[in-house]
């Protein structure tokens, strides 16, 4: 018997989904800092895209503006103030690993697979997006909270906490895509909040450090 | 003569004959593209079968140390791609009677052991760097293998079987299953298997004469004559298999002929070749618009393959697929 497939707007936003994921892995492959953030930035249009596609089929006109407020913060504003400190910055124009890519890769696959299946597993029944869509942002916020563990310099733990940030928010839109604009609202001035906090730590560890690179932090005594 | 109806048998020779006649052409028409995207003027399109007939003319020289394997592998291996075509939907979007000989994982088998034997003649040629070529050849066929199953499962569990020709039926029957995630993630998986299978960057430089990033093309060096014809033809015929796989298996499955009518048949060879050569120009932008990457670097780039193949599986039994 053959496997029906979902209907296409199932499918689409599944994709999408998944290209949200993607990014998250794709992160791990940027040496670069500044094609990270390129990185964010793509991903927070994908997230923008799912919004408004969500916004359009389900006429949720909230949504559009939610969308709109959140892809100029997240495509523009964010990434452009991290970019303007690596221009100041002039020091570690890319990341350190202590792992390979491929061996990174094939680990953030095994919790990509963790974070999918359990997920799956609790059944939750959305109005919105398929459940599935669900499960995929969580294995983003697993996949980028291993690129804030595995990547030892500031902007790239920034960039892995707000593409967690980027994962949660596709989840809400699961969850929660019906909750009135001002929480929404709220949620993004949290992003705000934390974008400003790890510009100011990544500003005061350079300025103390003359380094973006964490490696030196494990020296520090008391 | 629109009513003209070929027999099944010959249909089957028909598409084995379409891709042995046809395929220089496709690699013709690539190196031309690349050409004129490089601002030079380029080979003619028809200078591989010209090469070809070069190829057979001259006299064949064997290594002084290589055994009768060193010129039995690149016929094995012609025989493998002869093969292949009986297997996959080349022409028709009904299975042929000999295309339920083997399934998806039969063909890949097959194409596994042609280049098992070419990688085999290189390494009997007992020169340095055919021997390297044909142990990187097989070090990294090892390394995509498990993106060719995770793709052949994808197109398993959709179909639930395990018939190429049910795929393409799957993909033709509606939009949404254009656009499930299991089909298009295993999709783009495939198309970077196609990439490094062919030899083409990131993986590999096509034209290159630097022996020391040769994979595929360093397995070669030491033939001559009619055996180094068969094995350029074959190249040239896995090339255009591929293509076929991908196109008539997962991005395009259109234009092929429903019924055994001469009219369809020529109508589906003319389809194939033209999508084959569309296929080919994407292949020769990409080959010119990046560089090729390091050696080492090459377990990235098919570790991203595998991902995109594994997520496809993952996010079907997720449900989402």
């Amino acid at each position: 018997m053959q496997a029906p497939a979902p209907s296409s707007f199932a499918g689409i936003s599944d994709l999408i989904a998944v290209l949200v994921l993607l990014s998250a892995f794709a992160m791990f492959r940027a040496q670069l800092l500044r094609s990270q953030v390129r990185l964010y930035a793509g991903q927070s249009v994908l997230v923008g895209i799912l919004t408004g596609f969500l916004a359009a089929t389900h006429h949720i006109a909230e949504l559009y503006v939610f969308g709109a407020i959140s892809i100029i913060l997240k495509v523009v504003i964010v990434p452009s103030v991290i970019i303007r400190f690596l221009d100041r910055s002039e020091t570690n124009l890319s990341s350190s690993t202590s792992m390979g890519i491929a061996s990174m890769t094939l680990i953030a696959i095994g919790v990509a697979v963790v974070g999918l299946f359990t997920m799956d597993s609790i059944h939750f029944e959305s109005t919105a997006l398929p459940t599935t869509a669900l499960a995929i942002s969580v294995a983003t916020v697993l996949v980028a909270f291993l690129l804030a563990i595995f990547r030892s310099d500031v902007v790239s733990q920034a960039i892995g906490f707000l593409s967690m940030e980027n994962g949660v928010s596709v989840a809400s839109l699961v969850v929660a895509s019906g909750i009135p604009l001002v929480i929404d609202i709220a949620f993004l001035f949290d992003l705000l909040v934390a974008a400003i906090v790890f510009g100011l730590m990544m500003r005061v560890h350079h300025a103390r450090a003359k380094t973006l690179s964490t490696e030196l932090l494990d020296r520090l005594k008391g | 003569m629109g009513n003209l109806n070929l027999s099944p048998i010959t249909v089957q020779a028909i598409q084995v004959l379409t891709i042995v006649l046809f395929a220089p052409l496709i690699s013709g028409v690539i190196s031309k593209i690349a050409a004129l995207i490089q601002g030079r003027r380029g080979p003619r399109i028809l200078q591989p079968y010209y090469d070809l007939i070069k190829l057979f003319r001259k006299e064949t020289l064997v290594p002084e140390h290589s055994s009768w394997v060193f010129l039995m592998a690149p016929i094995a291996a012609f025989a493998c791609y002869l093969t292949v075509p009986l297997l996959i939907p080349v022409l028709t979007t009904f299975g042929l009677p000999l295309g339920y000989m083997g399934d998806i994982l039969g063909g890949g088998f097959i194409l596994s052991l042609a280049g098992f034997s070419v990688a085999l003649a290189g390494i009997e040629s007992d020169a340095p760097f055919a021997q390297l070529g044909g142990s990187r050849a097989m070090t990294f066929g090892a390394l995509i293998e498990p993106t060719v199953l995770f793709v052949v499962f994808a197109a398993g569990i959709i179909t639930s079987t395990d018939l190429p020709y049910a795929m393409a039926a799957t993909v033709r029957s509606s939009t949404s299953e254009i656009v499930r995630p299991a089909h298009v993630l295993a999709a783009i998986a495939f198309f970077m298997v196609v990439l490094t299978d062919t030899g083409r960057i990131p993986v590999e430089s096509h034209s290159g004469t630097i022996e020391f990033g040769m994979i595929d093309e360093g397995r070669t060096l030491e033939h001559s004559g009619a055996p180094f014809a068969l094995l350029k033809w074959g190249s040239a015929m896995k090339q255009m298999i591929l293509y076929t796989i991908l196109i008539d298996v997962f991005i395009a499955p259109w234009g092929l002929a429903s019924t055994t009518g001469l009219v369809s048949v020529l109508g589906a060879v003319l389809a194939l070749v033209l999508k084959a050569t569309l296929v080919g120009t994407i292949f020769a932008i990409i080959d010119n618009s990046f560089s090729k990457l390091r050696l080492f670097k090459i377990t990235e780039f098919l570790a991203a393959a595998f991902l995109l193949a594994a997520l496809s599986v993952l996010v079907f039994f997720l449900g989402g697929g």
